[in-house]
């Protein structure tokens, strides 16, 4: 048996072939890798609009009245304050603070809650928060034959307008809304995205996704893969899990503070061990290189001695130069240069994004 | 199938014996698995390669790669233009898109690598 014969399908597997994407294996999933060209889709999503399917991320629902409060004591971020109608970004910790997942929580209702996480911690993370649920339900429907369609990009607000035939509709950031599209049927839709740009995540079932994705074609968006995707969320600096974040990374070294909030007082899994940190040693930071591209794993020097290591780089298509992120020791002043192959090439420190967010736009 | 007038290497190298000088390139599958070509490095003329030596290595938006040498050799010239116009190797990585010209000089033979029907079939095994 191949390969390709065990890998999950997207219910936009045959619009992809028809889009004559390239595809591959990504976490158990058969997906766009892209459809032509990476570089010419990162500059579409910068500069007009792409969509793309993420349907292989795995989608959970809590439900039950004591959801907020599990969910509060399971996860990195407040749940008790996110109001209905609201996404909320967050960490899910080990008990040791190491992070498990990087996830978005959407409140759809009092006792209601949507969770979107990374594919390849599908079962990881259903293993953990099963535990931690204990009077909360919940289920697993990442194969329900539904699935995400991200839209983004700075024309994505008016393509998502004339798909909603309602004038000024638009979504305030990190908000959700349910729309009725004719022929369609209901639709959920979050302002959210993993791209830096303004954009929305579109939740659609299986019987949806086809008319949905060609609709949006037609009114302008580009069809983006994943390696897209990878070049898009690294110039906007954001973090991917199994790179920036991991087990053996604490909220704090890899900057994501908001993934925990109000971690001094209270008390969820990994908390105690936040408060019981010392300060962190280590940071993420950017690079940007001349030519070659700094990869994963990498050796990051400085002055000769090893201070860290790549956690991801890529050739940016919109900064046309490798650009690189990378865990290194705190305070350092530099210069830094990166050793590979028994070479060493010299890196400049970037701010982080290396595209600013245009997300609230 | 891909030209049948070279060798091939199963890291995806071509080699096509011109009298006592092999030209030596990547196939269009090598190019196909990278994607887009970001940056190309190739040694310097006159340098002296074992066989199975990496002599370059060639760049795409995701991933790096090797380039082998399929003999032992000098390298007599460099295709240095193609390091500013990528384009050329991802269009025409069988004539256009060659990399170095090599004068062999060790005692093994071209003809010991892949033919083209031997590559089509470690090509199909891959793909």
């Amino acid at each position: 048996m191949s390969e390709s014969s065990t890998l999950h399908r997207t219910p936009l597997h045959a619009a992809h072939l028809s889009a004559s994407a390239k595809l591959v294996p990504f976490a158990g999933w058969e997906m766009p890798l892209d459809y032509g060209s990476i570089l010419e889709e990162s500059r579409a999503v910068r500069t007009y609009a792409g969509i793309f399917d993420v349907s292989h991320m795995a989608r959970f629902w809590f439900r039950g009245p004591h959801a907020e409060q599990e969910l509060d004591a399971a996860l990195g971020a407040r749940m008790t304050d996110l109001a209905v109608s609201k996404a909320r970004y967050s960490l899910l910790l080990h008990d040791d603070a190491g992070i498990l997942d990087d996830l978005i929580v959407y409140r759809t209702g009092e006792e209601e809650f949507f969770m979107v996480v990374n594919a390849a911690n599908r079962e990881r993370d259903y293993d953990s928060l099963s535990k931690r649920m204990k009077r909360t339900t919940l289920h697993d429907v990442t194969e329900d034959g539904g699935g995400i369609l991200a839209l983004q990009g700075p024309r994505s607000r008016e393509i998502l307008e004339a798909l909603s035939g309602r004038s000024g509709f638009c979504p305030a950031f990190l908000d959700l809304a349910t729309l009725e599209l004719p022929k369609i049927g209901s639709i959920m839709i979050a302002r959210t995205g993993y791209t830096g740009e303004q954009g929305f995540e579109i939740f659609f079932e299986a019987n949806q996704a086809v008319s949905l994705w060609e609709r949006l074609l037609e009114l302008g968006a580009h069809p983006v893969g994943l390696g897209s995707r990878d070049v898009l969320r690294l110039e906007a600096g954001l973090p991917l899990y199994g790179h920036e974040i991991h087990e053996a990374v604490n909220p704090f070294e890899a900057g994501l503070r908001f993934g925990v909030r109000g971690w001094k007082t209270r008390n969820f899994v990994g908390s105690d061990s936040l408060r019981s940190l010392p300060e962190p040693t280590r940071q993420i930071i950017g690079f940007t290189a001349e030519k070659r591209v700094p990869r994963e794993g990498y050796p990051v020097l400085c002055e000769g001695r090893e201070v860290g290591v790549i956690c991801s780089g890529i050739w940016s298509a919109n900064l046309d130069c490798p650009i690189a992120t990378a865990l290194v020791e705190k305070n350092l002043e530099g210069p830094f240069t990166v050793s590979f192959r028994g070479k060493e090439m010299p890196v400049e420190v970037s701010p982080l994004p290396f595209v600013p967010h245009r997300s609230r736009d | 199938m891909r030209p049948e007038d070279r060798f091939y290497l199963e890291s995806h190298e071509w080699a096509k014996l011109d009298g006592d000088t092999i030209s030596v390139g990547i196939t269009d599958f090598a190019i196909e698995q990278l994607g887009e070509l970001v940056y190309l490095d190739l040694p310097d003329a006159g340098d002296s390669l074992s066989k199975g030596e990496t002599f370059g290595e060639v760049e795409s938006v995701k991933a790096v790669s090797d380039l082998a040498s399929p003999v032992e050799g000098e390298i007599l010239e460099v295709n240095t233009a193609l390091a500013e116009n990528l384009a050329k190797l991802q269009e025409d990585p069988f004539e256009n898109g060659w990399l170095l010209k090599i004068k062999v000089t060790g005692s093994d033979s071209v003809t010991d690598l892949l033919d083209a029907e031997a590559y089509e079939r470690l090509v199909e095994a891959a793909s």
